[in-house]
């Protein structure tokens, strides 16, 4: 099968245009960086099949990061039949520099002029013929996003990709042209392939081609000793790239007409005068951040109730209806309740709860009459559904989540997050490109700790691996929507669950960006790695892609819930009804399980936390939520999950059977309930939030981080996660307990910061590292 | 008589969810393993999600890595 290859600078169009010729839904989005390993897919409207390969976008072929070593390989060592170049004719000279590239190996090209579309809108014009002539390559004009052009595209590629076709360079004609050709006779000879671009990359003094090739090297500097230049001051690959953008600009340039602009900013420049403003830029990233999770989280549409409330003596308009029917009741309770006019993404949980409800009650009832034993009976409402449900009732709402952070991503905005963050993330030891991974962990920590490839230094690399799980992602959102849902019911702090989310996951970015600090001061010290990045036009966020994203997302929902939830709910329940001695027991009995016995016996550790034996209740009762924090390393939508069988499974223990049954299956009811049951305290559950929020994410993240490590790393890093979770947690249990402990923290810490600043002058050092060169000095 | 056979299908339905269950779970375990086996990671976070496009899961890629 014929095998083409996609290459091109990011953010050129790459993956969409693999979308349209092989009907994948590969993500896309508006920022650089977003493809980091190669993809395969196939082509099938040729008259043979056409194997098309997607690559990590790159700005030249000498590589830093191994997103980019990829790319360099595949068209190297590969030999594609055909490379397909991805020019943004938005941007036509700089992405031309690759191209410049790629023309030296012996490979068939066609240049494809994306976003066509998008300069003919701007007014500007490109003459493809003309540049056709000047490059020497076939040149089409195509939009991967409207799919135009792409037909004539694989045609011209299939009619290239038949001849042989050997590698030209645009530096015949300058001063290193007379180096580059001896070197390339010498490579000639001793038949390695595409001698060209080997040729100049010794030139340039590529480290890989230095390690290559070392008989040519010495060619190479004896003309570098002869050669004299007062502006690069012997930097041949400044030289090089200097001598291919003098080419672009005299010979390709003339191919492109600009209109004449009557104003001299554009609309994205105008909008980033706003979003990335220097002092403004941050608050107004937070502003976003609170609407979006207000809009998710919060029962109470912009306050409004609230604000009513304060000019009318506390009492808001809203009240909880009653229309007679206790099922329209539930109904009308999905948009509208006491807490005020329910915000979409609560309006998408209710409605979803409100199903979940006349399911679980439809179960129920049918299993009643069909005469199934009590222990199946139990089996089926109080685990399987149960926990199913559980999980099942937030899908709306993460997806609603999940959608506004896809628009935020595909309109460029995210691009502008790093970019106004770099500054910030600087100052304690990351550049701002760490931010993208970052924010994909707000989805799923497995495509976050892949993308970290892009990051160019190791360290940078390790740190974000190690801080990614902080984000909290969408299976741990449920845990802090229940959590929060049920504080603000039980104890009423003054605060919205919105809010209170909001804040939690703020906390969960100030660990990350703390623990950054942290690492860059110890064991992770060094220079940060300069962040340069190409700030995507804004654009209206496609529909299409939208709908991939939540697709994929419900999708990998429905799967995991349908598999590894449902088993380890039925696996939950039967370990707390069966004792070792393989006794069932009754739901009563449950101190008698084997569930409870393993739960109590970690208990203790979780002591300092606040939900181990911190109270009587709590020592009889409270081992359900160490159960739920071990079953969320499988996959954290299981610590809902087991709230809700093991709250069932109380509920009937303690006669209050049926309190979660029909019309309380929102998971802070569960919270709730557990909160009356064990005497949990308000602090105790926030702590216990914050330990699943740091701890050690799922094992499916855990694998894809150790595959992200360098070797020996990863057990390094499961300590981090385990002493880094337990030790916060116990810290905001204490300071939330005893507020005055805040100011014993808070001197601690000062300490520390303290030291590190002094170490840093050179003033003081405790380390036996540096005790030891002092001695050996002496 | 027909006590006695509303205890049978009573029972009946017990069994057939006892299998249900212990059939989920199985699947689940086994599901697990094959993905393993197939050289797919288990993830399961959606392949057209993943930024890596799920090198990590391809057998193919993962040899390529070693």
């Amino acid at each position: 099968m014929l095998k083409f290859a996609l290459a091109g600078n990011p953010n050129s169009g790459k993956t969409t245009l693999f979308n349209a010729l092989t009907g994948s839904t590969a993500h896309v989005g508006n920022w650089p960086g977003v493809t980091v390993d190669k993809k395969e897919g196939t082509y099938k409207k040729l008259s043979v099949p056409v194997s098309i390969i997607d690559l990590p976008g790159i700005y030249s072929l000498s590589p830093y990061t191994p997103e980019e070593v990829i790319s360099r390989n595949f068209i190297i060592d590969e030999k594609p039949d055909c490379v397909i170049n991805i020019v943004d004719a938005t941007n036509l000279e700089r992405n031309l520099y690759l191209t410049t590239q790629i023309m030296e190996i012996d490979v068939p090209i066609v240049l494809a002029l994306n976003m066509m579309d998008a300069v003919k809108k701007a007014g500007d014009k490109i003459d493809a013929k003309k540049l056709e002539k000047e490059i020497g390559l076939p040149v089409v004009e195509i939009s991967a996003l409207k799919d135009e052009g792409i037909q004539e595209l694989m045609e011209r590629a299939y009619k290239a990709a038949q001849e042989k076709r050997e590698g030209t360079t645009v530096l015949k004609d300058s001063r290193l042209a007379h180096v580059v050709d001896d070197v390339k006779i010498a490579l000639k000879g001793k038949n390695v392939p595409s001698p060209l671009f080997h040729a100049v990359k010794l030139v340039e003094g590529d480290e890989l081609e230095v390690q290559n090739h070392p008989e040519e090297v010495a060619m190479v500097e004896e003309f570098k000793k002869q050669f004299s230049d007062d502006v690069f001051e012997g930097d041949f690959e400044a030289m090089v790239a200097d001598e291919r953008y003098k080419y672009i600009s005299a010979h390709f340039s003339g191919a492109v007409t600009r209109a004449a602009r009557t104003e001299k900013l554009t609309k994205s420049d105008k909008a980033d005068k706003v979003l990335t403003h220097r002092i403004w830029g941050i608050p107004i990233f937070l502003v976003i951040l609170f609407a979006i999770f207000h809009l998710t989280f919060s029962g109470d549409l912009l306050y409004m109730n609230t604000i009513a409330g304060w000019f009318n003596g506390g009492a808001g308009f809203a009240y909880d209806v009653d229309t007679g029917s206790e099922v329209l009741n539930s109904f009308v309770a999905v948009f509208f309740t006491a807490d005020g006019v329910s915000t979409p993404g609560a309006i998408v949980f209710n409605l979803m709860g409100f199903i979940c409800d006349q399911i679980g009650g439809g179960i129920a009832t049918g299993l009643e009459a069909a005469g199934a034993a009590e222990w199946a009976q139990g089996l089926v409402n109080d685990g399987i559904w149960a926990g199913l449900s559980g999980v099942l009732s937030f899908i709306p709402q993460i997806l609603f989540l999940f959608l506004l952070i896809s628009i935020l991503e595909d309109s460029g905005y995210m691009a502008r997050v790093a970019f106004i963050l770099d500054r910030a993330f600087r100052k304690f030891g990351l550049s701002g490109r760490a931010f993208i991974p970052m924010i994909m962990g707000f989805g799923c920590s497995v495509p976050a700790a892949i993308n970290t490839r892009t990051l160019v230094d190791e360290k940078e690399r390790v740190m974000t691996n190690r801080v990614i799980p902080f984000f909290t992602c969408g299976a741990k959102a449920p845990i802090l929507a229940a959590v929060c849902g049920a504080i603000v019911q039980v104890w009423n702090p003054g605060i919205d669950a919105g809010l209170m989310t909001f804040l939690l996951y703020v906390f969960g970015m100030a660990m990350a960006i703390v623990m950054v600090a942290f690492m860059r001061q110890t064991s992770m010290r060094g220079e940060v790695a300069p962040f340069i990045m190409e700030l995507p036009a804004y654009h209206a966020p496609q529909f299409h892609n939208l709908m991939v994203h939540l697709w994929d997302k419900l999708k990998h929902y429905i799967k995991k819930a349908f598999t590894i939830i449902v088993a380890s709910a039925i696996v939950i329940w039967f370990l707390s009804h069966f004792s070792w001695e393989w006794h069932y027991l009754a739901d009563e009995q449950m101190n008698e399980s084997i569930l409870h016995d393993i739960g109590s016996f970690v208990q203790w550790i979780c002591t300092p936390m606040g939900f181990g034996y911190n109270s009587p209740a709590m020592r009889e009762v409270g081992w359900v939520f160490v159960v739920a924090a071990v079953t969320g390393l499988i996959a954290k939508e299981n610590v809902i999950s087991t709230f809700f069988v093991l709250g069932n499974c109380i509920a009937a223990a303690s006669g209050a059977d049926g309190v979660l049954d029909e019309d309380t299956m929102e998971g802070w009811q569960a919270v709730s309930f557990l909160v009356s049951e064990t005497g949990i305290t308000w602090q105790g559950l926030i702590s216990f939030t914050v330990f699943n929020m740091l701890t050690v994410p799922c094992f499916a993240a855990a694998a894809t981080v150790k595959g992200e490590l360098p070797k020996g790393k990863f057990r390094y890093t499961v300590a981090f996660w385990l002493l880094t979770s337990y030790i916060t947690a116990s810290l905001v249990f204490v300071i939330l307990s005893w507020w005055w402990t805040v100011f014993i923290v808070a001197a601690a810490a000062a300490l520390v910061i303290a030291y590190f600043i002094l170490r840093n002058r050179g003033k003081i050092n405790l380390s036996r590292k540096h005790k030891k060169e002092v001695q050996k000095r002496e | 008589m027909l006590h006695s056979l509303l205890s049978a299908a009573g029972t009946a339905v017990s069994v057939v969810i006892a299998v249900i269950a212990a059939g989920l779970v199985v699947f689940a375990i086994v599901h697990h393993f094959v993905r393993k086996k197939q050289g797919k990671s288990g993830c399961d976070c959606g392949c057209s999600n993943c930024p890596g496009h799920c090198s990590s899961c391809l057998p193919e890629n993962k040899q390529e890595k070693k």
